[in-house]
């Protein structure tokens, strides 16, 4: 357990003989309200968590208070709502703000809660300098995968380069931002994809912050080892390792070659992570305990490649949010290899080996080359805007599912093996998922209401209009914010001055030309139903597929358009960030056969009854068959169905055209009654 | 459950729910107009006949065509035009009818216009349909045609928006009243468009993602030059032709908002201006002519005559499809 409490030095080459340090423990947590939030966390912490890692719920990180109404199905559903200063008081009560490390999943809002976290230290007598954590703030992830960016990538790109000036004069120990390779592979990116647009996005950053001539040489090259990366590790964790190796190899040129960096403290490729999630079955989860071990190795083997921060998810997460106890068992498996093994002990384990050396290498090889090719589109950037690495990401998901479909790559308990006892660990009376309190959003909504009644409404005023006039004068909006944060300003109010300047983006998305490999019988049956539903009926059968509430994961709906359309519907894709009112406004418009929505923030319950009162509304009551995809604990299936719900997919039903076919079937039925 | 009317009376019912606003019952009349199936002919005559009868013929819509290449931005610029127009004039009702290509392996295809328009206010008064182009080469699809005659008599501006740049601007100049090109700036599109001829098509030009003020002004400079040069090289045009062109010109963002007022101002004004108008009867025989030369060549353009009176008789170019299949070796419309 020794040296625990210098984490934040990092060993030297010469140190390397000695043991190495345990990395920063951590568990992704937030839930419900600030309260029950707050317990989370003091409690994790006596468990023997060294860092705190927060889960901010949807609005928060999509720029809404909670009183918004598009905020209202999801408040405190995937992490915890932060409305006002006074909520992250409650938030880190009893916790000693300048002691712990605290990371943030927030990338839109990262400076209004970074704002918030200054402003908490600067009332409560911290100095800010003392401060250390991290605000994830990596939006090309966001436009590529995630889904929770606000403003579009020129002012996203402006508010993270504000943020690193801010911090590397103010709270040196601070890492602005994270760059994540983790939601690309969980959107389907190869190895290759996730070095190389990882280290696009690090590059793009850096050439912004160079670009505005506020740093001296000096500064530059400390700012350049504040970069620090969020890396995914999946079950090849062989080749997970050499990934990893790879990563570092390659930064280290990238700062060497392109940003001239001398000292090799500033070369370090610092990496947290989170190991993958999307290889996680719902099909056996048990079976998953095994699969975070073995991702785990990955990323703590390899001594020169081990990351500084390990968070690991829970074996039920594709059926639900995990529960304190799933969250204790990932942690308990970090300690127990951290400190009953032999690992820490040894230098590297693989330096030498020419397995390891030719795989990295290969690694290395077809990265630079991909980098190169993204350069000279004109960067990262440029490569959003131009839907070409969104593009990419979607290609490489459908082959991965193709893959699984076929039996080509084995998932034990999905395409292989799947009969088994049933897991006890389902047994519980909960049925072993999370469940929130929805009175619970009650106190959330109070809470934000005392705020607003008892701030000072002239500061607030004040506070509004300088940032607004900084925004629109191009200065670094960090002091803005700050006042803005004490001034009890809530979260929708700094974000909608700020869309109000700087406009809102809709990335483009990887729907656009894609194809997709699945020519068999099955596809052929697909296509003879719908050839003979055209003849029958004189039109194409008419899909819409849209994602309402505020989660972004879009991927699984894009995958099924593009099926669909491969099937031969005509697809209406209609994007994120739904209203069940636009939705159903736009079903109507376009008279489809078929409502499709998909939704994984747990809000299915809220956001299907929205449904089917706008349907109601505009008179088209039990005439479009509506089907839901996502993560939907098995326990709702029945409620769902009940209210009306024609069919629920969930990350089990993987076969695309299977799927289609299923839907052309509920077609079929809806229109013969 | 019947996604369309299939009885006169029901169809009528639709038709009288549709003008009191009922977005439902236009959808489904829309769906009506874009059936294959022969018998919703008969449907369709019936429809318009009853449409002529009870709407004058002088509140019909307008119809703007909008075109470009992919990427220039047309959805996004057409969905904040609208939201202003809309805002400007608590009357007018818009329709957008959006059309992409179809699959040519599957004949599906993928719509994803409606993602760039966002707005909840003044929702009733605003209409949008997405069209797949089905098989056809080209920006607009054959029931785009069938589809714009039933708008017409619902809104009072209609906007068609296409892809691509070649013939469908051809075929959509037939229908339309007026033109619009979105382009990206910079891209080299104006010379591309000079080359091919098309400079003469659109009657106004827009630069779209001026986001910057540099790269608006730069696109300015550079497509009125082209627009001068390629006035200058016309024979017999004139320093009056050229000036005209380049008052049509605008540069505009949808992100920042550049040029957006100033450009639903000019539609407001080509809505209101009836002089702008080119008669539908002759919109309609100048698209009908185009299409029996596209569809049935030599032999068309010398029967001429003949398939106008089929056409005059059941107002549908299916029924002419059927009458002369004879004459075809395959038809490009079949439905199955």
């Amino acid at each position: 357990m020794e040296n625990q409490e210098s984490t934040v030095q990092y060993p030297g080459a010469h140190e390397l003989d000695k043991k190495d340090r345990p990395w920063i423990f951590r568990t992704y947590a937030g839930h419900t309200n600030v309260q029950a939030s707050n317990e989370l966390y003091k409690a994790n912490l006596k468990k023997g968590q060294t860092g705190l890692s927060i889960a901010f719920d949807l609005p928060t990180q999509c720029g809404y208070s909670s009183d918004d109404l598009i905020a209202q199905p999801e408040i405190g559903k995937v992490g915890v709502p932060i409305n006002t200063l006074d909520d992250f008081d409650v938030l880190f009560k009893d916790i000693d703000i300048h002691q712990i490390n605290t990371s943030m999943t927030i990338n839109g809002t990262s400076m209004w809660l970074l704002s918030l976290y200054i402003a908490l230290a600067e009332e409560r007598g911290i100095p800010i300098a003392s401060l250390q954590g991290t605000t994830q703030n990596d939006l090309i992830k966001e436009f590529l995968a995630r889904g929770t960016y606000v403003f579009p990538p020129d002012a996203s790109m402006k508010l993270i380069v504000d943020m690193y000036e801010y911090c590397l004069k103010h709270i040196p120990k601070w890492n602005p931002s994270n760059v994540c390779s983790y939601h690309l592979q969980e959107a389907g990116a190869t190895p290759v994809q996730e070095l190389a647009y990882s280290l696009v996005t690090a590059i793009t950053l850096l050439d912004a912050v160079k670009a505005r001539k506020c740093f001296s040489e000096e500064e530059f090259e400390r700012c350049v080892g504040r970069v620090s990366f969020f890396v995914n590790a999946g079950m090849r964790f062989v080749e997970e390792m050499c990934k990893m190796r790879a990563f570092t190899e390659l930064w280290e040129k990238i700062t060497t070659e392109r940003y001239g960096v001398k000292n090799p403290k500033f070369k370090r490729f610092r990496y947290g992570v989170q190991v993958n999630s999307l290889g996680l079955t719902e099909e056996q989860p048990e079976n998953n305990a095994w699969r975070i071990l073995i991702e785990s190795l990955g990323v703590t083997l390899s001594r020169k490649a081990r990351c500084r921060a390990l968070q690991l998810p829970a074996w039920n997460e594709a059926l639900s949010l995990p529960r304190p106890w799933d969250q204790q068992w990932s942690l308990r498996l970090q300690q127990i290899l951290a400190f009953e093994t032999d690992l820490l002990e040894y230098p590297d384990l693989f330096d030498g080996s020419p397995v390891v050396e030719s795989k990295v290498e290969a690694l290395k090889k077809e990265a630079l080359l991909e980098i190169d090719k993204i350069m000279e589109m004109g960067g990262g950037i440029d490569a959003i805007k131009s839907g070409y690495m969104k593009a990419q990401l979607v290609d490489s998901q459908a082959d991965r599912l193709s893959k699984i479909n076929t039996g080509e790559q084995t998932v034990v308990g999905k395409n292989k093996w799947t009969d088994g006892v049933e897991s006890p660990l389902m047994q519980s009376a909960d049925g072993g998922v999370f469940k929130i309190d929805p009175e619970a959003t009650k106190k959330t909504l109070e809470a934000l209401a005392n705020t607003k009644q008892q701030r000072d409404e002239n500061r607030v005023r004040a506070a509004l209009a300088q940032l607004e006039a900084d925004a629109r004068s191009e200065k670094n909006l960090m002091l803005a914010s700050i006042e803005c944060a004490k001034a009890r300003v809530s979260t929708g109010e700094w974000s909608q001055v700020l869309r109000n300047v700087f406009g809102e983006y809709r990335p483009p998305t990887g729907v656009e030309g894609q194809s997709l490999s699945l020519e068999d019988g099955a596809l052929d049956e697909v296509r003879n139903k719908i050839e003979a539903f055209v003849a029958k009926n004189g039109y194409r059968p008419r899909l819409l597929v849209g994602k309402p509430g505020l989660d972004g994961h879009s991927n699984g709906a894009e995958m099924i358009s593009v099926a669909a359309r491969h099937a031969g519907f005509d697809v209406i894709y209609y994007g994120i960030r739904l209203s069940a009112a636009d939705i159903v406004n736009s079903a109507v418009e376009e008279n489809v056969d078929l409502i499709g929505i998909s939704l994984l923030s747990g809000s299915h319950m809220e956001i299907v009854d929205q449904i089917f009162t706008a349907l109601s509304d505009a008179g088209a009551d039990q005439q479009i068959p509506v089907i839901l995809g996502g993560i939907i604990p098995k326990a709702d299936h029945e409620i769902l169905l009940e209210k009306g719900i024609k069919r629920i997919f969930t990350p089990r039903d993987s076969d695309l055209i299977t799927l289609v076919n299923e839907m052309m079937d509920v077609i079929d039925s809806s229109l013969a009654t | 459950m019947p996604a369309i009317p299939t009885d006169q009376a029901s169809m009528l019912q639709q038709i009288e729910q549709a003008r009191s606003g009922n977005k439902f019952a236009l959808a489904k009349l829309v769906s009506l107009f874009e059936n294959q199936k022969k018998e919703m002919i008969a449907l369709r005559q019936v429809a318009l006949s009853f449409l002529k009868d009870n709407i004058d013929e002088s509140s019909a819509g307008f119809f703007i065509g909008v075109t470009g290449t992919p990427g220039a931005g047309k959805s996004s610029l057409i969905g904040k035009v609208c939201e202003t127009l809309l805002a400007q004039d608590a009357n007018i009702r818009i329709a957008v009818l959006a059309v992409d290509p179809a699959s040519q392996v599957s004949g599906g295809a993928l719509l994803g216009d409606r993602t760039r328009v966002q707005f909840h206010k003044n929702r009733s008064r605003f209409y949008f349909r997405s069209q797949s182009s089905n098989k056809d080469l080209g920006g607009i699809s054959f029931s785009t045609f069938h589809v714009l005659r039933l708008l017409r008599y619902f809104f009072d501006l209609i906007i068609i928006e296409t892809v691509g740049i070649g013939q469908s601007e051809v075929a959509i100049k037939d229908l339309v009243d007026h033109t619009l090109l979105v382009m990206q700036p910079l891209s080299g599109d104006q010379i591309q468009f000079l080359k091919a001829g098309i400079m003469e098509i659109p009657d106004t030009f827009i630069v779209n993602k001026c986001d910057q003020e540099q790269v608006a002004k730069q696109s300015y400079h550079a497509l009125k030059s082209s627009l001068r040069q390629y006035a200058s090289v016309q024979a017999g045009a004139t320093d009056r032709k050229s000036a005209r062109l380049v008052h049509r010109l605008f540069m505009t963002s949808v992100l920042n908002g550049l040029g957006v007022e100033e450009l639903a101002c000019h539609l407001t004004e080509l809505v209101k201006d009836a002089s702008q108008r080119s008669c539908f009867q002759e919109k309609e025989m100048s698209y009908f002519e185009q299409w029996v030369k596209n569809e049935y060549g030599k032999y068309g353009e010398r029967n001429l005559d003949q398939f106008f009176n089929a056409y005059t008789a059941s107002l549908e170019l299916d029924f002419l499809q059927e009458k002369f299949q004879h004459y075809m070796d395959f038809s490009r419309f079949n439905t199955s």
